[in-house]
């Protein structure tokens, strides 16, 4: 009898965990930082919702830019990508959001307001975000 | 529950709500940008549909709003509307009430909507002036007129 209440009080315990594990991975995550170096400052800013992930990068100005979604395609594993908001022949943000989801695999919408023709600027935007992408823990596999 | 959640030194000013809404959790974050303001509303754990919203450039005194889905759902004509709803909103904080306090402006269009409810507190305002432009992304469970009214009421209250 006490084995049996020891092993319900157990199962009761896991289905509480997993209920708070459920609720944590659905709230909204919100992240925002800044980096600064060689006068540019660039802003970035996270929105980790339950099945995509949200994020806009600012540079020098909090202009909203142009929109961007791309997200992995299934069965072949390729990354459709697409242009929402803005967005010309040069789109620096397309590359960043085509990129984030190949090395990652999240669903990813996008809002960049880096100049055209910065493609250091870009690399370097599109290596701090997904380092934090990192440290925050919400990679989920690479393709 | 609301959060203001930005760092005061971020340029972007952002405010996160969790609120229940016809029976379903909705996540609203609100952030504002210095040409947009972006409000992501989700049931879902996704965007959903996002909707562009800004108000046209011109000499007609009556304002003019295009309202274009961009990504998601093109034949739910209450989302285009939650998103006028919206813009309009955004235009006469714009052009009328940002000179004056947030909360004293509150009290006014309460009083004024409590004298005047056939008004639209929006066509008295001037046409002077340019306003920020709205990408709303709505990702629900239920498109009922009921859950737009609830969305657009609190978004309403958190815009500032």
């Amino acid at each position: 009898m006490n084995s049996n209440g020891g092993v319900e009080i157990a199962n009761q315990s896991m289905n509480e965990l997993s209920i708070k594990e459920q609720e944590s991975d659905e709230s909204v995550q919100v992240t925002c930082f800044s980096e600064f170096s060689d006068d540019v400052t660039l802003h970035f800013q996270i929105i980790r919702l339950h099945k995509q992930i949200y994020a806009w990068i600012g540079c020098n100005s909090a202009k909203f830019g142009h929109l961007y979604a791309a997200a992995p395609t299934r069965p072949s594993n390729n990354v459709s990508v697409t242009s929402l908001i803005g967005g010309d022949s040069d789109n620096t943000g397309l590359g960043i959001a085509r990129r984030l989801v190949l090395k990652t695999g999240l669903n990813i919408v996008l809002a960049c307001n880096i100049p055209k023709n910065s493609p250091m600027l870009e690399a370097k935007a599109e290596k701090k975000l997904m380092e934090k992408l990192i440290s925050l823990g919400y990679i989920m596999r690479k393709i | 529950m609301a959060m203001e959640t930005s760092d005061p030194l971020f340029p972007v000013r952002q405010t996160s709500l969790c609120l229940d809404i016809q029976g379903n959790k909705t996540d609203i974050i609100i952030s504002s940008y210095e040409d947009h303001f972006l409000v992501i509303v989700t049931q879902i754990g996704s965007m959903g549909t996002i909707l562009h919203a800004r108000k046209e450039e011109g000499v007609s005194i009556d304002p003019t709003f295009n309202v274009a889905v961009v990504f998601g759902k093109r034949d739910e004509p209450m989302l285009a509307a939650c998103a006028r709803k919206l813009i309009e909103h955004i235009r006469y904080i714009f052009q009328f009430i940002l000179p004056i306090d947030a909360s004293l402006c509150i009290c006014l269009l309460n009083c004024y909507q409590l004298l005047h409810p056939c008004y639209d507190f929006c066509y008295i305002c001037s046409n002077s002036g340019s306003s920020k432009a709205l990408v709303l992304s709505l990702g629900l469970r239920d498109h009922s007129v009921g859950t737009l009214k609830g969305i657009v009421s609190a978004v309403i209250e958190k815009i500032f």
